[in-house]
């Protein structure tokens, strides 16, 4: 398309201009050199077939919806009543969403709904942008969901075939069950899990590893559709109790890794990575649907944690170390519906999964750390009650090391560059430091050789060595001694007469 | 499945969850490390972590699969306790026999335990650092009689020169599969009727509301 209209800039010829197909209109660069009405044709030929797989999805989400709609006619009245509580008590994106894919259902007939959906897929494609719809991306997971699954059950064969009914029957009965209490529901998932893990086991004789493989799938599947209606459902005052951690990690802003007594260094640039990376893993959790993928969230943030303990202290972190650095993940990234996640996942998770792996360890800590935070007072962070008190109410703020340079709103990077740079010029200075002293003590020994050089130049012209004959010394060795001269004369035989 | 007590259906292989408990210094992580790396104070450990480990056991032909949960042993997280050991199998408190006070806490902690999961949970109090005998604070006798007096087995054990850590462990996965089988034949053949003990872990202090299937009262 680019390369036609640049060529068009040099040879402008007349039927260049006109529409590729020859219908005598004028074309244009934007239609692929089609006039609009003959691009239109087109293009509408090259989407009918991507249109009618989508139609036929539509279809197929249809049939799967009748039976839950087909029941839900009967408890019509008690759906109304909770629309009515619905729109009183939206208050966040969530509940919205929820109420649109339920009028999207129960509002329209069966026919309407297709029509409804067809039409928002044909409206998708003619903006040709990525759709806002949250519903339609929503059911666009479901169905990947649902082919995956298919595709992975029937690698399992018979049973399979048994398990996807018994899910098929399970989300059946659950879209009766809407109005049970969330603690039913929860109850009837787990008993699902239960029974079919049973069944792969004892009645299909299904090896242990395959079992737990099936159980991931299937929770996956299940919780993949039942997620919009029972993540932090409104019979239950999940939604309150987010608000309100969200509020006490808030108002705890102020808290130090030095009070929380956190055995990790951020002044390490690896390590104030990984705290980040820890972060952001906390945050994801939110993102996902599945129970399972939520706990990878958490198992995932541990593990840099656990780095991040490693490379300060360079020993396997422990527990006492890993909790309290969790907490501090937990307060410096303020997990969005952090109640309502660990609820639900405690809730549908599949229990073995919760219970013995290592998954539950690092889930079991997390709820650890919401309860410290909760119930969090000066006691625990070895502050006195006056102290802790002030920091509350915002009168105060403890001081921190870094404080007294940079304000508070720098970012966190250009601190680590200041500190980085005065560390450097720290270091310059004792550069240069070690180039003059080295300088010095050569000039040090240079002026000593110098010295000694001279002195010894003293001594020598001072003490002049002067050599001596020795000829008499040397003569003398083996004669008689040199003081013999004083020694009376030897004595001589004398002769007596006899 | 490892779900309820642990054990699977076919009885051939367990699963356990065992809670360590024990003040800051008295060896936790040493003990656990020895056991699992069979390290002690070693620069070249290569786990990342020391607070979740797994051994497998095989034990008079059935499979043991123990999971090994540390806890937190700071005071300020005293409170957090009973989310830790929730559903465990087995308890090892471990106090050091140089530090009077790491004995009491010992004792404050049998005490929870007993109440929040009766005798269900299999106990082993066990006295750490063995090695600095000279040092030793908590006598042998007082310590052995308060475990009796608990229903608790006690040890003596020095992760650093690895004595009686394989001991204390193989006695404890004895102790546990002989509560699971217990525990399944009083449910008759278990695998039909593991719903009670089943539930994760919650955090709410308060009892969640229990509602009727009438369904639409207000949640306040």
């Amino acid at each position: 398309m680019n390369l036609k209209s640049e060529r068009r800039g040099i040879h402008v010829d007349q039927s260049e201009l006109l529409c590729k197909k020859g219908c005598g209109y004028y074309g244009n660069p934007a239609w692929q050199g089609f006039c609009s009405k003959c691009w239109r044709e087109e293009y509408h030929k090259a989407r009918q077939k991507q249109i009618q797989e989508d139609w036929e999805l539509a279809e197929r989400l249809q049939r799967e919806e009748e039976e839950a709609y087909a029941s839900s006619q009967s408890t019509q009245g008690a759906q109304s009543l909770t629309f009515s509580k619905f729109e009183e008590k939206k208050t966040n994106e969530k509940t919205r969403k929820v109420t649109t894919v339920k009028k999207f259902f129960t509002a329209s007939s069966r026919a309407g709904a297709k029509k409804a959906l067809a039409g928002k897929l044909k409206e998708i494609q003619e903006a040709k942008a990525p759709s806002p719809s949250i519903h339609r991306q929503a059911s666009i997971e479901t169905d990947r969901v649902s082919k995956e699954f298919i595709e992975f059950i029937r690698t399992y064969q018979k049973p399979g075939q048994d398990i996807y009914k018994q899910c098929k029957l399970f989300l059946d009965t659950m879209s009766h069950k809407r109005e049970l209490s969330i603690e039913e529901q929860s109850e009837c998932a787990q008993d699902f899990y239960q029974n079919v893990a049973d069944r792969l086991q004892t009645r299909w004789k299904v090896p242990p590893e395959k079992v737990e493989k099936a159980m991931d799938e299937v929770e996956k599947y299940i919780m993949t559709r039942q997620y919009k209606y029972v993540f932090c459902p409104e019979t239950t005052d999940d939604e309150k109790k987010d608000l309100a951690v969200q509020k006490r990690i808030r108002a705890l802003h102020w808290v130090t890794p030095q009070m929380l007594c956190v055995p990790v260094s951020e002044e390490i640039p690896e390590v104030s990575d990984m705290v980040v990376k820890a972060i952001t893993d906390i945050i994801e959790m939110d993102s996902k649907r599945v129970p399972r993928d939520k706990l990878a969230c958490i198992t995932k943030c541990s593990k840099h944690i656990f780095n991040a303990i490693k490379i300060t202290k360079n020993e396997p972190a422990s527990a006492d170390d890993f909790l309290p650095t969790l907490i501090y993940i937990v307060l410096k990234g303020n997990p969005p519906r952090l109640q309502s996640n660990i609820q639900y996942i405690t809730r549908f998770c599949n229990p073995s999964r919760l219970m013995t792996g290592e998954d539950g360890y690092y889930f079991t800590n997390l709820c650890c750390a919401v309860a410290f935070i909760e119930k969090l007072d000066a006691q625990s962070l070895n502050l006195s009650q006056e102290d802790f008190d002030r920091f509350m109410t915002g009168q105060t703020s403890p001081k921190k090391q870094e404080s007294d340079s940079f304000s508070p709103d720098v970012c966190l990077g250009v601190k680590q560059m200041c500190k980085s740079l005065d560390l450097l010029s720290q270091l310059n200075e004792r550069q240069e430091r070690i180039v003059s002293e080295a300088k010095k003590l050569e000039k040090d020994l240079i002026d000593w050789t110098d010295g000694i050089t001279k002195e010894v130049e003293d001594i020598v012209e001072k003490y002049p060595l002067e050599i001596k004959a020795k000829s008499q010394a040397l003569a003398a060795i083996d004669s008689e001694n040199v003081e013999n001269d004083k020694l009376p004369p030897p004595l001589q035989p004398q002769v007596y007469a006899g | 499945m490892a779900a309820g007590a642990g054990a699977a259906a076919g009885g051939r292989s367990f699963s356990f969850k065992v809670v360590l408990l024990g003040e800051g210094c008295v060896g936790k992580t040493s003990l656990v490390l020895r056991y699992c790396e069979n390290k002690f104070n070693d620069k070249h450990i290569t786990t990342l972590q020391a607070s979740f480990l797994t051994k497998k056991l095989n034990i008079g032909g059935k499979r043991v699969n123990l999971a090994i949960w540390d806890t937190a042993g700071q005071e300020r997280f005293h409170a957090l306790g009973p989310i830790y050991y929730r559903d465990s199998n087995g308890a090892i408190l471990v106090y050091d026999i140089t530090d009077e006070d790491s004995f009491q806490k010992v004792k404050n902690w049998v005490k929870e335990l007993r109440k929040m999961l009766g005798n269900e949970i299999c106990l082993c109090i066990v006295g750490n650092k063995i090695d600095l005998e000279k040092e030793r604070h908590v006598s042998v006798q007082e310590a052995e009689m308060y475990a009796e007096s608990v229903g608790a087995k006690h040890y003596h054990t020095s992760a650093k020169q690895n004595k009686g850590i394989e001991e204390l462990f193989l006695d404890l996965c004895k102790r546990m599969i002989e509560t699971a089988q217990v525990d399944e034949r009083a449910r008759g053949n278990g695998s039909s009727q593991s719903g009670t003990a089943r539930r994760g872990v919650q955090i709410i202090d308060d009892e969640p509301q229990v509602q009727s299937s009438g369904g639409c009262c207000s949640s306040g």
